[in-house]
């Protein structure tokens, strides 16, 4: 038995000896930079500060395992402040100064545009952590994205709310900016599932009080009430005007930052969403604890698509190696991955290839995320 | 029209009037001691907020101690912003513009640093009565929403009898309205000026401590309030500080009204155009006279 262990603590010993070994010989190389442009402050911080946290964690484990073939990747994150203007003027920066092999960005969608006009231009591959829409995405030819479009995201909804609740009528409340996007996809897939709004009610983002709307959807007596909205007011608002209907929401308002401000309210709401960090799927796990442990909190939806974003590039890197143009880069981004947050294809028409069969549903159950055993095929 | 819908609408609008009110009286507080524009205001509602969130849930203080910490750190924010900032500028000679950018860049950094310090979570405060409503004709309205009423009129009704019953109030006033007269008779100037920002900020304080259980604190609440507050407060009167509590429920209740009846994406569309009507018939806002009477 003492023997044994001897040998286990010898072979650890030698892993360990091994894998930091591997890690200095790649510390001692120079890097291969990958920029990336995130909303940090401003309206879109609620994103962008998730997303960083994934990309920083990705880093240090790829690092950790010896980087890129044997380089270390170094990844430069610039703020654009939730503004396209700023967006655009990093991008730059980071291509024609810092020369990165790749972009990961925007966090919202204006800034996604304004870096997409440069990223296409100079054939550096991109990886969006929101869409511009595939009719203006298959037109670029190395712009990709992590998060699903919005068409899927409403599906998901829906197919919840039919199928899981069997409901027939929905009434929404819904903001101005992200809420707005998903119910445009929402309303363009109503016949697809036989839903009929009975009503729609929409407010402003930062709004502070939409329990007048809340009172118009509860007036309509639906089945079932969508709340989507990067705020947690309106949810609050929802149960204090007596909405008893279950709540289905968006992936875009399961934060924990959200959830705090529902207070007692934080009940029966269901998320569409990938990642349950307290019910975590076996291919989330290592992720999960990795981001417990570095940050002292679990992750969400936007830390896994920042750790997936560098994973998806550092793969590409692997296969073509870093010297390889942008063009052959994005040739190698085309090929199928399996992420923390979705399994994804960026050869498929929607530039993203999640299926809806990647979503997981969970529901706040006094203030606490439960994944639900509900899927979609 | 359901009655439960209209009094619904009603009461919402009653809520967020008097949130925007109470935003709106600091700004008039301060403007009317010192002609500042103060785009900061919303910033002393997330300080005392916050400060109180903090001495209830970190320190365990009681949560009468923890609001009243919140209230008077916002006083303290105010005199430290006139005391390092506003004093210095205005020995130079600085221009009413400068202030507006000097309290606009102080609440971009004070909103910087509680998402430093503090995070993104949004975070919320007990409401007195907890989260229990109370209901009119099958209408809901927070309890807390009550209290908040009732402790902003009570506000409105303390700051009036401060500014036309005591001394300090009627220097201050003197202070903003005639410089030299009022040194000339022997008040001082400077002190009076500090005094309007500690009120200011205090009022500013107590905003936040009765606002952040109904909207939730988190570091970009100060600037969506000022934008409220500023509106109430030039509907009224920018001048008048009962002003900026009348232009802050005809706000509030012409937004509910315009979700009420009309599709609520033109809310805000219809809510301006008919501010924007009030302001063109009554330009100096709807108390603009008795704020000129005042001074």
């Amino acid at each position: 038995m003492r023997i044994l262990r001897r040998r286990f603590l010898v072979g650890a010993a030698g892993l360990a000896a091994a894998a930091l070994s591997i890690a200095a010989f790649a510390q001692g190389k120079e890097p291969i930079k990958i920029g990336a442009v995130l909303s940090l402050t401003g309206p879109g911080a609620g994103l962008g500060q998730g997303e960083r946290t994934g990309i920083l964690l990705a880093e240090k484990a790829i690092n950790s395992k010896g980087g890129v073939r044997g380089r270390p990747v170094k990844v430069i994150i610039e703020d654009d402040g939730s503004k396209p203007d700023n967006a655009k003027s990093k991008a730059e920066n980071l291509i024609f100064n810092e020369k990165v092999k790749a972009i990961v960005g925007g966090s919202l969608t204006a800034s996604t545009g304004a870096i997409a006009a440069i990223t296409n231009g100079q054939g550096v591959p991109q990886l969006a952590l929101t869409g511009l829409g595939p009719p203006i995405e298959l037109t670029y030819k190395s712009v990709f994205h992590l998060l699903p479009p919005q068409a899927l995201n409403a599906k998901a909804m829906l197919e919840y709310a039919t199928k899981g609740l069997k409901a027939k009528k929905v009434g929404v409340l819904h903001d101005s900016g992200y809420g707005q996007l998903v119910m445009n996809a929402l309303k363009a897939q109503s016949d697809a599932y036989g839903m009929e709004y009975v009503a729609i009610e929409k407010f402003e983002v930062g709004a502070t009080d939409v329990s007048t709307q809340a009172a118009k959807v509860r007036a309509a007596n639906p089945d079932v009430v969508f709340v989507i909205a990067t705020n947690p007011i309106p949810f609050r608002n929802a149960r204090q005007m007596r909405i008893t209907q279950p709540i289905v929401s968006a992936i875009g308002s399961s934060s924990y930052q959200y959830v705090s401000g529902m207070g007692e309210f934080a009940n029966d709401i269901v998320f569409p969403e990938f990642l349950v960090p307290e019910y975590p799927m076996p291919h989330q796990a290592e992720f999960v604890n990795l981001h417990r442990i570095t940050y002292n909190v679990l992750p969400k939806n936007y830390e896994a698509a920042g750790w997936d974003a560098i994973h998806v590039i550092a793969k590409a890197l692997e296969t073509t190696g870093a010297d390889a143009s942008g063009e052959v880069i994005a040739q190698a981004l085309r090929t199928p991955h399996r992420g923390v947050l979705a399994s994804y294809n960026f050869g498929a028409t929607d530039m993203t290839g999640i299926e809806l069969s990647s979503y997981v549903y969970s529901k706040l159950v006094g203030g606490k995320f439960v994944r639900l055993p509900f899927i979609t095929r | 029209m359901d009655l439960t819908l209209l009094l619904q609408s009603a009461l919402a609008g009653l809520t967020n009037g008097f949130v925007y009110a109470l935003i709106g009286l600091g700004l008039s507080v301060i403007f009317r001691g010192t002609r500042i524009i103060n785009a900061m205001q919303g910033e002393f509602a997330l300080i005392g907020g916050m400060a109180s969130y903090v001495l209830l849930e970190s320190l365990g203080v009681a949560l009468p101690v923890a609001a009243l910490g919140g209230a008077v750190l916002g006083g303290i924010t105010g005199v430290l912003v006139e005391a390092v900032l506003v004093r210095p500028m205005r020995r130079r000679g600085a221009s009413e513009e400068s202030y507006l950018l000097l309290t606009l860049g102080v609440a971009f950094a004070i909103s910087a640093a509680v998402l430093y310090f503090f995070g993104r979570d949004a975070r919320l405060l007990p409401g007195i009565g907890g989260e229990a409503s109370a209901l009119f004709f099958d209408a809901a309205i927070r309890v807390h929403a009550i209290w908040l009423i009732v402790i902003a009129s009570a506000v409105m009704a303390l700051l009036w009898l401060f500014y036309h019953r005591t001394v300090v109030g009627l220097s201050m006033m003197a202070a903003s309205v005639d410089e030299q007269g009022a040194t000339t008779v022997g008040i001082n100037v400077p002190l009076m000026r500090t005094l309007t920002f500690l009120l200011g900020g205090l009022v500013g304080g107590l905003a936040g401590v009765l606002v952040s259980p109904l909207i939730t604190i988190h570091y970009e609440m100060g600037l969506l309030l000022t934008l409220k507050g500023f509106a109430a407060a030039i509907l009224g009167g920018l001048a008048n500080p009962f002003g900026a509590v009348v232009g802050g429920v005809t706000l509030g209740l012409v937004e509910s009204g315009a979700v009420l009846y009309f599709a609520s994406g033109y809310k805000d569309v219809v809510s301006m155009v008919i501010l924007i009507v009030i302001m063109i018939v009554m330009p100096n806002g709807m108390l603009g006279r008795g704020a000129r009477k005042g001074g």
